[in-house]
């Protein structure tokens, strides 16, 4: 290991709180402009209206921002939480953080979800929420010890750059010889000299005796994080029990947690198996389906799929138990243990791969056109120990590989790399060069957005074609799903608070598969409940995927079995049991609700959140090009005769796929008008000020702000 | 000669396809993927795929993903 000093500049002792009902009542900022430390209190109001996890993240960078925060500006806060619900051992996917900024990608307000133990061993050290504001030219690690009650931060020099390293041996320096107390968050130095950085989180795997890693990956919080000048955080508790989280009634919580953990041991290996194979299985299912992105988008399956799906990723995954939080029966992250890259600094070394999951295989894989399941492993694990989050890597450098096959770079451009589909050696040069800083990795990792006004600027790239088929919005890039035969995926990307992450509302299935909702207010009402459901794990510290990924026995007999009711009905058993605050279903809605427009009236504040700032590129909509279109020819056709009653004889492609993209177009403005009409937003969306009364969220500067922009 | 489907025991036949075993079902039209041992397999190869004998076949909804 390399040898490394660190020095504390600041030592702040403080008194640790006992957790009540899931709260620490209190949150910290870290100044690191001037190394100020100050706690605050929390209100039972915002415990009302934020309810915990994402809502206090938000609440806090609202109030660390102003409208003309850009995202290296010192007042940019990172803020981390968990939720009332995180660190409950019993109840499986229950150990979230989330992490909140203002995006370099965006502009605007990002949110990310993440596993790992950091989350809650803030909490039980004594704090629901982290803020971390300013920034310094020295590099500095913050330690927030629970057990000893103390926050310090140091300087260090020496420590290594990649992610991987540094967690392994700021787990080792802080342990004292208990690792598993320790999660460390890092990044890489790719986020320093991209815009798409991440986050790692660390859990320690005892089997395995290691750290082991989760990403806050969308938005480029770790481009802020390094930006910022913090090598990593790091946080230290010691044993979790149900008691450590003081529910209100610990015998309910355990009876419906244990409830639920049998029930996922019984059903996971009967349904999709993600203990065994996480979310690999997804691989084949999306491209039978012609929803597997192949070639930036272009076309939905492959037929080479197969080598990169689930029955691969089985046969290399490490078996064992891969819980990225305590309890958890779901266990779903995998690794490939001893894979040995072929590029990089690591060529020739063994080393541990946490992943790769559905996101990273279509991403930076099918995407690509690279079809080798051990490319984007190695994709995997530089992005990680690098800091770069792998969705929007794989989409950039798939827009730049469409755009070098089309011609509008060249080789000159790129700085003598072919960047043909299924090149897997440029794929991988090009995240080497991210994390170097240099050569047309550099300009890969500014994101589409950017690159979009680079390649017209500076190359002669065609503009328009340009914003057809780079799969950005809100300037985030797409995540790893072809939406162009679902217009409720549609507006689940472009409707989305951040920008286009399938994280608010995943309904291709839903719409395009099961047909469960023809209608535009049943699509809607889709866009209304799920993106609010959704949101309340966020606010709670919990994960999503024990909701709906794995289903009750008689679900399918339930009136409406895409919403799981039945684990719905549990999870508010689960909230009332920790907090003490008696709800039923209906009430999480509620409480999302608030959080969720709040959000959207803060990429308001930020200046991007109206109706322009929803829309999404056309090649998330339908065919942009002729091979496209003809790569589906008969559902198009049809679509076209049957659908919107045109006569095609003697149409040529091009003119069906224009008139294609009228009837398609216009059809995601109507849906936009139904979402808005439904969230109880004005047709700008805008919430109205009847909607932010109903919610709560009237404080005095949102009105003024809703005035602002002519919502009175 | 025998399969099990969602654990209930179901006869087998040479030749039996996804398709067969769904069509007698009310429900069968919730089904997009339907698990043979350890394989998924999607809805637009029902109709083509053989089930072996002796295979635990599992019908997953398939609502979530993501």
């Amino acid at each position: 290991m390399a040898e490394y000093e660190m020095e504390s500049l600041k030592t702040f002792n403080y008194d640790r709180p006992v957790i009540e009902k899931g709260y620490a009542n209190q949150t910290i900022c870290i100044d690191i402009s001037d190394f100020v430390i100050s706690v605050k209190p929390v209100a039972e109001k915002m415990k009302d209206v934020f309810i915990g996890g994402k809502g206090f993240d938000l609440w806090l960078l609202w109030n660390a921002v102003n409208s003309t925060t850009k995202w290296s500006d010192p007042e940019n806060a990172i803020c981390i939480a968990s939720g009332p619900m995180g660190g409950t051992p019993v109840y499986p996917g229950s150990g979230k953080s989330i992490v909140t900024t203002i995006s370099p990608l965006t502009g605007s307000v990002i949110d990310s979800n993440v596993g790992g133990y950091f989350g809650p061993y803030l909490k039980f050290s004594g704090f629901d929420a982290l803020e971390v504001t300013g920034k310094t030219s020295k590099d500095i690690v913050i330690f927030i010890d629970g057990i000893d009650e103390k926050v310090q931060v140091f300087t260090a020099s020496g420590l290594p750059d990649d992610s991987y390293n540094l967690s392994a041996m700021l787990t080792e320096r802080f342990a004292k010889g208990k690792p598993r107390n320790i999660s460390v968050v890092s990044t890489g130095p790719g986020a320093k000299n991209t815009l798409m950085g991440c986050l790692n989180f660390t859990w320690y795997d005892l089997k395995r005796k290691r750290a082991r890693y989760k990403q806050a990956g969308r938005g480029g919080i770790g481009s802020v994080f390094a930006d910022k000048g913090i090598k990593a955080i790091v946080a230290r508790w010691d044993t979790v029990k149900v008691k450590t989280n003081n529910p209100a009634d610990p015998d309910s919580l355990k009876g419906v947690g244990k409830k639920y953990s049998r029930k996922i041991v019984e059903l996971d290996p009967k349904q999709n198996q993600m203990a065994k194979i996480g979310t690999t299985h997804l691989v084949s299912i999306m491209n039978d389906f012609d929803l597997l992105p192949v070639n930036n988008f272009q076309y939905g399956r492959h037929p080479e799929a197969e080598n990169i799906g689930q029955e691969v990723y089985g046969r290399i995954f490490d078996p064992g138990y891969d819980g990225c939080w305590m309890g958890c029966t779901l266990a779903c992250a995998h690794g490939v243990k001893d894979f040995v890259p072929v590029t990089g600094p690591y060529k020739g070394t063994r080393v541990f791969v946490d992943g790769p999951e559905y996101e990273t295989i279509a991403g930076c894989g099918s995407n690509l056109g690279i079809f080798d399941p051990h490319s984007a492993i190695e994709m995997n694990f530089y992005c990680d120990t690098y800091g770069l989050d792998t969705i929007s890597v794989g989409t950039s450098t798939a827009f730049a590989m469409e755009c070098f096959e089309m011609g509008l770079i060249n080789e000159t451009d790129t700085g003598g790399m072919d960047l043909s589909f299924g090149n897997r050696l440029s794929a991988l040069e090009i995240v080497h060069q991210m994390a170097r800083g240099e050569g047309f990795g550099q300009i890969v990792g500014r994101g589409v957005r950017e690159m979009k006004s680079i390649f017209a600027k500076d190359f002669g790239a065609d503009p328009d074609l340009m914003q057809d088929i780079g799969m950005e919005a809100k300037g985030l890039e797409f995540s790893e799903y072809i939406s162009k035969e679902s217009l409720a995926q549609q507006g689940g990307y472009g409707l989305a608070l951040k920008g286009p992450q399938h994280d608010e509302a995943w309904l291709i299935f839903l719409d395009m598969v099961h047909n469960f909702m023809p209608t535009f207010e049943q699509k809607a009402e889709a866009l209304h409940w799920f993106p609010m459901f959704r949101t309340w794990f966020g606010l709670c510290g919990l994960c999503k995927l024990p909701w709906n990924d794995v289903v009750p026995e008689d679900n399918k007999e339930m009136d409406e079995p895409a919403k799981v009711m039945k684990h719905v009905e549990w999870y508010a058993e689960y909230y009332s049991a920790v907090t003490g605050r008696h709800v039923q279903p209906d009430g999480l809605i509620r409480m999302s609700e608030a959080v969720y427009n709040f959000q959207r009236i803060f990429n308001l504040k930020m200046g991007f959140g109206q109706r322009e700032h929803d829309n999404i590129p056309y090649r998330a909509v339908g065919p942009v090009k002729t091979v496209e279109y003809e790569s589906r020819q008969e559902r198009y056709d049809k679509q076209l005769i049957e659908k919107h009653k045109v006569d095609i004889a003697g149409k040529s492609t091009e003119e069906k796929v224009a008139l294609l993209r009228k009837f398609r177009e216009e059809l995601y403005e109507k849906l936009k008008d139904a979402v808005y009409k439904r969230r109880g937003w004005n047709n700008d969306g805008i919430p109205t000020v009847e909607t932010v009364k109903r919610l709560g969220i009237d404080f005095p500067e949102v009105l003024e702000l809703l005035r602002v922009y002519g919502v009175e | 000669m025998m399969i099990r489907i969602d654990g209930k025991k179901h006869s087998w036949r040479e030749g039996m396809t996804i398709k067969d075993i769904l069509k007698d079902l009310s429900d069968s039209h919730l089904y997009a993927v339907v698990r043979i041992n350890d394989k998924h397999i999607s809805r637009p190869h029902f109709e083509k795929t053989l089930i072996p004998d002796n295979s635990e076949v599992f019908l997953i909804l398939m609502i979530a993903g993501g």
